[in-house]
């Protein structure tokens, strides 16, 4: 690759699009892009007021609560007695110090929201003290420890008397109530409410309060690691929504540019002379690429900082913008392999927008989850949330969102390049045909087999996560079916990723097609995977595995201990090579009887993995 | 100057070239011709180092064509070269001058020459605004901006109109005196007649003759004798007074002059009439080779 070069076709790429471009266009796009910026930061600080007047509460205006109810926007003041609180017309019931919820998920939604009140409420107060060491006593200074033990050590996560996360203390003002003492559900409850002190508010369970000292717990420091999504619903996460279009949106539409000037090269062959230029084809890729990656960084950083400025009122946003390169890449990869296969501009929209409907349910959905536990972390957003929330990040977590992507794209681009060549480039073959040469091109020898089977790693990884994190909700509701459709989606992702290749090197007569040979390939595929998968671990490292829909896909159930340990070890091993020996056979022949090997391999990889959750069950 | 060994190119089941052997000296015009699906762009291409040989191996200036530093030495022209049209002809052409190496001077002086040399004007209007004779001027100004020592032309007038199809034949031809070794491909086999020296003949994906011109004609050529006689012969047509036979051989002569003995007459004068190269090709394209073009177990259903 030659930098300067690349920069030279990166110049052209801008100053080539530039010229096509009139006066009025560029006016309104900068309009727009401006516009946009100005809005989104307001919209995703809640600006828009989306949760305005969200819940009803009664309340005497004599009451002490007033204030509360009165100052936050998310509540309305209504009439109403018992009735309508039975009947749903209203969320909170406030009769004296006594405090009643309607048994709703709302309700309860409601009275989270209004302990949160009356804290903000009562720390305002405090603030307007004039003798503020009287209002402040007790100083708490603020530590992170990195966590031995992810998503389990809650506790060490605070200094001084905050130490224990589970008393349910607050912000160190006072030790307050035990939280085991109230279930904080519970109507009329108040205990240590009167008092004006914010800890006398945590009369609940204590778990979710003690993650709140200070906003100061790191992430997955949730005792819940396995979380539920109806902690979150309602309140809908409209900051992860919102986030997912401010981050996202503008790629969508950054994509469409992309993809026009990769096709339009293939179109006419306009690109051939480029090719027959003294420039590599990375320099072509790369230099076509990076100033749609520039543009795409420069605005989501734009964003990132605007963000961070108006959460936390200063200077950063570098690690949002961190979190989000990995999905502008993956945006950018997805779309330069869909402008290899596409032979016609309406193919390329019908591939753009099968991107972005994926990606960003691969960026928002797990998002959804950012209070929940680990699985929000798929998700780079996850990361931007909690660093708009001011929340440490550890390492671990860091690379466990972002990986995943950065590798996914890489093997986009990997492929894509592959295909960037006369024959491919400038061939009106289907898009089958065009995916077969991309995995089919970097293969000439049988090892090459195993060596592509850990390239599509990241991918298998990567369709998983997003497969756990669309199962998880309808696990949480049964997760028998949760299991089995996790398992399913894992069977095929797998068979798939071991075998397309080898079909694809067989199509182009790479191998000698027999049996032995089928067998060989097979074996490196098997091993290949075995020893690419162990990537999976990286789940580990950020308490995914503590999840069991988690643990199905990513790890295939609990490993026992003693000695069927070293089985259970080998048993992975041993089941890739049969089943991608099975479809490698299959692939001697054509697709109906590849199909049916890979079918077959499934259904041995499915059957293996229920006799493991039921043995280990 | 370019060495070609072997070459073999498939697409899945389909052989596009077989064993595509053959040499160009430096300053030599090298003329390749065939029917459509022959395999002669296929043969240009792998020269340009556009397609990767499946088999064989070949070389330009010295370099190997899979080597980037060959492309400096080149200069392609495909058969259709869509340029980009948002672009002006400096700034297309002064973009690939950057991508050669060219320095920006060198650049700047050789672009305005050579579209001089090609009488392009309005070198400041966008390219999609051209006309195709304009176009194709462009694409071999960029074919030059390197000054390199092999050029392979691909069908270079393919679809213009005559006029504009003379003045590129005889540009070529001037670039051929100038030294520069040339590949030349063309359907119009009188420009390839006019200005190549020697001429690769493919069918269905193989060299299937090959010499200068008068080689060709004498190894797939016919000569007609035209034998004017004093007395009417059988088969003879009257032309000013004296009588004609058309023989292709000179035995066939030698039995018409014995007749004409026979019948009180003599033989006045022979003349003889060679075939043109697009006679020659014909009889060439029209033997085959006889061979399947798809490696075997691959043929279509």
């Amino acid at each position: 690759m030659n930098p300067r070069k690349l920069l030279r076709i990166a110049r052209w790429e801008v100053q080539k699009n530039a010229g096509g471009l009139d006066r009025r266009t560029v006016a309104i796009t900068v309009a727009v892009i401006v516009l946009f910026g100005a809005v989104s930061p307001l919209i995703a600080s809640g600006g828009a007021g989306l949760e305005e007047d969200i819940y009803r509460v009664s309340v005497d205006e004599d009451s002490q609560y007033y204030g509360v109810a009165a100052d936050d926007p998310k509540f309305r003041i209504v009439d109403g007695g018992e009735q309508a609180l039975r009947d749903g017309e209203i969320e909170l019931l406030i009769d004296g110090s006594a405090i009643r919820i309607a048994d709703t998920r709302k309700g309860s939604a409601a009275f989270s929201e209004f302990r949160d009140s009356i804290q903000a409420y009562n720390n305002e107060q405090l603030a307007m003290e004039s003798n503020q060491t009287a209002a402040f006593p007790i100083q708490v200074t603020v530590e992170f420890r990195e966590q031995s033990a992810p998503g389990r050590d809650n506790g060490s996560s605070t200094g001084g008397e905050t130490t224990d996360g589970s008393d349910g203390t607050d912000g160190g003002t006072t030790d307050g109530s035990d939280g085991s003492d109230g279930d904080g559900t519970d109507s009329g409850t108040g205990d240590g409410t009167d008092g004006g002190t914010s800890g006398g508010t945590d009369g609940g369970d204590g778990t979710s309060d003690g993650s709140a000292v200070g906003s100061a717990t790191p992430p997955l420091g949730d005792d819940e690691i396995s979380g539920s999504p109806a902690d979150i619903n309602p309140p809908f996460p409209f900051q992860s929504l919102v986030l997912a279009f401010v981050f996202v949106i503008p790629l969508n539409f950054l994509i469409q540019a992309y993809g026009s000037t990769m096709l339009s090269e293939r179109l006419n062959r306009r690109g051939e002379l480029l090719l027959v230029s003294p420039v590599s084809r990375l320099d072509i890729i790369g230099g076509k690429t990076l100033p749609y990656f520039a543009g795409a960084i420069a605005v989501e950083g734009v964003i990132a900082a605007a963000l961070y400025y108006i959460a936390q009122g200063g200077f950063g946003g570098a690690i949002s913008l961190f979190a989000i390169t990995p999905i502008v890449l993956l945006f950018l990869s997805a779309t330069f392999l869909g402008a290899m296969f596409a032979r016609s501009f309406k193919e390329l929209t019908f591939i753009t927008v099968t991107i972005t409907v994926v990606l960003t349910s691969y960026a928002f959905v797990p998002a959804i989850f950012t209070d929940s536990g680990p699985v929000a972390l798929i998700s780079p957003l996850t990361l931007v949330v909690r660093e708009l929330q001011g929340e440490a990040l550890s390492l671990s977590a860091v690379a466990f969102s972002t990986l995943p992507p950065f590798l996914t794209a890489g093997l986009f681009f990997g492929l894509g390049s592959g295909l960037y060549r006369e024959e491919d480039l400038f061939d009106q073959r289907s898009i089958t045909g065009k995916v077969l040469d991309a995995l089919a091109v970097p293969i000439s020898r049988p090892y090459h087999v195993g060596i592509m089977t850990i390239v599509l790693i990241p991918f298998v990884f990567v369709s998983q996560l997003l497969a756990i994190a669309l199962v998880f909700p309808i696990a949480r509701g049964s997760p028998e079916i949760g299991q089995v459709l996790i398992l399913i989606v894992v069977a095929v992702v797998e068979e798939f990723a071991k075998s397309l290749h080898i079909y694809a090197a067989h199509s182009h007569n790479t191998f000698e097609r027999t049996r032995r040979v089928a067998v060989v390939l097979g074996i490196a595929s098997g091993i290949g995977f075995f020893l690419g998968e162990k990537i999976a671990l990286l789940g580990q490292l950020v308490g995914l595995s503590e999840l069991d829909l988690a643990r199905q896909a990513l790890q295939g159930g609990n490993v026992p201990e003693g000695p069927v340990v070293v089985l259970f070890l080998f048993a992975p091993l041993a089941l890739h090579v049969v089943t991608a020996t099975i479809s490698s056979v299959g692939a001697l022949g054509k697709r109906r009887r590849y199909l049916a090997a890979v079918a077959a391999a499934i259904v041995v990889h499915l059957v293996y993995n229920l006799t493991v959750v039921n043995v280990v069950a | 100057m370019i060495e070609a060994r072997e070459l073999r190119k498939e697409y899945g089941g389909f052989v596009a070239v077989e064993g595509s052997t053959f040499s160009v000296d430096s300053g030599e015009v090298f003329g390749v011709i065939g029917p459509n699906g022959a395999g002669k762009t296929t043969t240009l291409k792998m020269l340009a180092g556009l397609l990767d040989p499946t088999s064989g191996s070949a070389e330009v200036a010295g370099y190997d064509v899979a080597e980037t530093r060959m492309r400096h030495h080149l200069g392609f022209l495909p058969e259709e070269s869509p340029l980009y049209e948002e672009m002006t002809p400096i700034s297309y052409l002064s973009f690939f001058a950057d991508l050669y190496d060219v320095d920006g001077d060198v650049a700047e002086r050789r672009i305005h020459d050579t579209l001089d040399d090609l009488q392009l004007e309005h070198r400041h209007r966008q390219l999609g605004d051209m006309s195709k004779g304009m176009k194709r001027k462009v694409a071999i100004a960029r074919s030059l901006i390197n000054d390199p020592e092999v050029l392979i032309y691909d069908e270079p007038a393919s679809g213009l109109d005559p006029l504009t199809t003379n003045y590129i034949i005889e540009f070529t031809e001037r670039l051929a005196e100038e030294g520069k070794t040339i590949i030349f491909s063309a359907h119009n086999l009188f420009h390839v007649e006019s200005i190549c020296d020697r001429v690769v003949i493919m069918n269905e994906g193989q060299i299937v003759a090959r010499g200068d011109l008068d080689q060709l004609q004498r190894e797939y050529g016919e000569t007609t004798y035209h034998v004017y006689t004093t007395v009417e012969l059988a088969d003879s047509v009257r032309e000013n007074g004296r009588y004609r036979s058309v023989v292709q051989s000179m035995d066939a002569v030698e039995e018409i002059r014995a007749s004409a003995a026979e019948a009180g007459g003599e033989v006045i004068d022979i003349r003889t009439e060679e075939s043109s190269l697009e006679e020659v090709f014909l009889n060439v394209a029209e033997s085959g080779t006889g061979g399947s073009r798809y490696v075997e177990g691959e043929e279509p259903q």
